[in-house]
């Protein structure tokens, strides 16, 4: 549900031309971890679909296996670089004296805060509380348990979807543009992308940063990186959280200074 | 999937294709399926090897996974044994392979997923008067299963769509061509692919009601009980209506699901068809009223919480026509308390009063009775009624203050 929200969002405003787009937000005290810190990646959700002429994604399970395997690769190549400690959960019991129950009841949280953001800060639904306050989210208390027994500083939720355009509709997509020689131009979408990556600082509970990721055209064969080959999960994990920006107030100190 | 799910999908299409919609909203017909058709199109242990329904399953698991841990969940073992034990007998080839999960919300509902998991709502327990009706539905759901029908919807929506993409791209290219504008016919012809996607829907719902009747028949249940809990529920959403001064809501082109009462009819033509003479069915209803005895007063103190006091009224007495019992005197003692008209609490207090005198009566009976008598100025009586409640119930959390009341 949560994609959901912010897919339709989103797709109004990339739709028309061709376009790589994101947009994060970031709580006014961000500062991007570095160095000596212990990220802890909850389950990637990953999923590529074929596009069918008609429009419907339709998933296909040997794509989205594979390019989950590459997003976890490029994520674990983009981790070692910064200098931290991580650990990428495959299946919730997989942390040492945590409990299926308790990932599971974080994911579910985090769920449901995160479709609260994708409404209030990607929608345009803002709340008139929460201006000029960045990311003003939180998970509570029960990330925080879940950070103090298991020992990591952050954790991170990512979901990453591509739908890749069929022959049938790259063929719709040639034929409508196509149609503008004549006086009938009928574009429509083809291959696109779309992504978010979420990080809680699990020493405070808080979502202190969101970036949502979102690719596509109506061009017929403009591609942005196919995340079924490691060179794309590269490029979509660089866009995602390559450049993860400061909070507003540490930004602007660092300015001052 | 699902029993009855017709309302969401029925109004997203409707903003989807949205035209047209009230003029031809009719009542549909559905040819009737015949259950001698309905063969199991699956066998046991299946695993999906097209590309498209691999893809289908592989977004399963993690939905399986979240509803098996959702704390919706009554998880109760007795329980759910008894349900994958009656998914066992009606299951077909695929028996072994169904798992069922029981979820605490008080709706008429069952559904099927495409990898073979079940979920059923608790309060269909609640309307179901024997085990043979219970079968019905599970039968049902086992349908679609055995006869493939998400990976067939699928392919059909597929295939739609894919061309109408094409005509419709067609009808611009061509029209443009030859100067004429045709974007109405493409418009007529979008309204005419979304009917048609109701339509296929429509037709899966009556396959899995001719293949449930086949398979609840072929385990020696009445199959007749699957005709009557469509009767069961017309009526229900009848006095339902009529409480709220409305009309029952009647089938219409942009339904999912055939009419309740088009299901019920064939129905009962389907089971006579399956129904072998001299061959001798057994409804289960003892069984059926002692596996779900521990969660009955559950089940019914959720439906006369929903504040639907003309469909919590109607169902009382539909399961009484088994014969009454003190929990179902008590509960309809509580449809009256609650819906709170000129007269009610009188009406109330009747109930609760026949209630007390069945020897399964709740404790909640005792001290509705007592508080009754209170308010009709009979004191003693009240108070024994009331002792009789924290008798029954030391613990319960107003206690202490009933204790204060009788001194």
């Amino acid at each position: 549900m949560r994609k959901l929200g912010i897919a339709l969002a989103l797709a109004s405003s990339v739709g028309a031309s061709g376009c790589v787009q994101t947009r994060q937000f970031a709580d006014v005290q961000f500062t991007p971890p570095q160095g000596d810190y212990r990220l802890l990646v909850m389950r990637p959700d990953v999923v590529v679909n074929s596009l069918t002429t008609g429009g419907m994604p339709q998933p296909r399970a040997d794509w989205s296996e594979q390019a989950r395997g590459n997003i976890i690769n490029a994520l674990r190549s983009q981790q070692a670089e910064r200098g931290g400690k991580m650990l990428i959960l495959a299946r919730r019991n997989e942390l040492p004296g945590i409990s299926p129950e308790q990932v599971a009841d974080l994911e579910r949280l985090h769920d449901a805060v995160g479709n609260s953001i994708a409404l209030h800060k990607y929608t345009g639904a803002a709340l008139p509380t929460k201006r000029g306050k960045g990311l003003e989210y939180t998970l509570g208390e029960d990330a925080v348990a879940l950070g103090r027994k298991s020992g990591y500083d952050y954790a991170l939720f990512v979901h990453a979807e591509d739908n890749i355009a069929s022959t049938g509709r790259i063929a719709l997509q040639v034929v409508g543009m196509a149609g503008c020689i004549i006086g009938f131009c009928a574009p429509s979408g083809g291959s696109n992308q779309f992504a978010y990556a979420s990080l809680v600082d699990l020493r405070t509970g808080e979502v202190v940063w969101f970036n949502v990721l979102q690719t596509g055209s109506q061009l017929p064969g403009v591609k942005f990186g196919d995340i079924r080959t490691p060179a794309g999960a590269d490029q979509m994990v660089e866009r995602l959280v390559g450049r993860m920006k400061p909070g507003k107030e540490v930004h602007k100190a660092a300015e001052v200074r | 999937m699902c029993m009855r799910c017709f309302e969401l999908s029925r109004r997203s299409m409707l903003i989807g294709g949205g035209v047209l919609a009230s003029s031809l909203a009719t009542g549909v017909a559905q040819a009737r399926i015949r259950p001698a058709e309905m063969v199991p199109l699956i066998g046991p242990a299946f695993r999906p090897t097209d590309t498209d329904e691999k893809g289908l399953w592989s977004q399963m698991d993690r939905v399986e996974e979240e509803v098996a841990g959702s704390n919706l969940l009554i998880k109760d073992p007795a329980l759910v044994s008894y349900l994958q034990d009656i998914i066992g007998r009606v299951g077909g080839p695929a028996a072994r392979d169904m798992r069922i999960y029981l979820a605490h919300v008080p709706d008429f509902n069952a559904m099927m997923f495409p990898s073979g998991f079940a979920v059923v709502f608790s309060g269909l327990l609640l309307r179901m008067r024997n085990e043979a009706q219970l079968a019905g539905v599970v039968a049902h759901e086992s349908g679609h299963f055995l006869r493939r029908h998400m990976i067939r919807s699928w392919r059909d929506m597929k295939r739609k769509s894919d061309i109408f993409a094409i005509g419709a791209m067609a009808a611009g290219l061509g029209g443009a061509g030859a100067g004429v504008y045709l974007g109405d016919y493409v418009q007529l012809a979008q309204l005419g692919t979304i009917m048609s996607l109701f339509q296929y829907s429509r037709a899966m719902e009556a396959e899995a009601d001719a293949m449930g009747a086949k398979l609840i028949a072929e385990a020696g249940y009445p199959p007749i009980e699957m005709a009557n809990v469509w009767q069961q529920l017309i009526g229900e959403d009848a006095n339902s209506a009529r409480y709220r001064r409305k009309q029952r809501r009647r089938g219409s082109l942009f339904d999912t699901h055939p009419s309740p009462d088009s299901r019920m009819a064939d129905l009962r033509i389907s089971a006579a068809e399956v129904t072998v003479p001299g061959r001798a069915y057994d409804s289960g209803r003892a069984r059926y009223l002692s596996k779900i005895a521990p969660i009955r007063q559950m089940l019914l103190d959720d439906q006369v919480k929903l504040n639907d006091p003309g469909a919590s009224a109607y169902l009382l007495e539909t399961l009484a026509a088994d014969g009454w019992n003190g929990l179902l005197r008590y509960y309809e003692g509580e449809v009256w308390r609650l819906r709170n008209r000129v007269g009610d609490d009188a009406r109330a207090a009747q109930s609760y009063a026949v209630a007390v005198a069945y020897p399964d009566a709740p404790p909640e009976a005792w001290r509705s009775h007592g508080l009754a008598l209170l308010r009709e100025g009979r004191g003693g009586e009240a108070k024994s009624a009331l002792a009789r409640y924290l008798q029954m119930k030391p613990a319960a959390p107003d206690a202490p203050f009933i204790r204060q009341m009788i001194g």
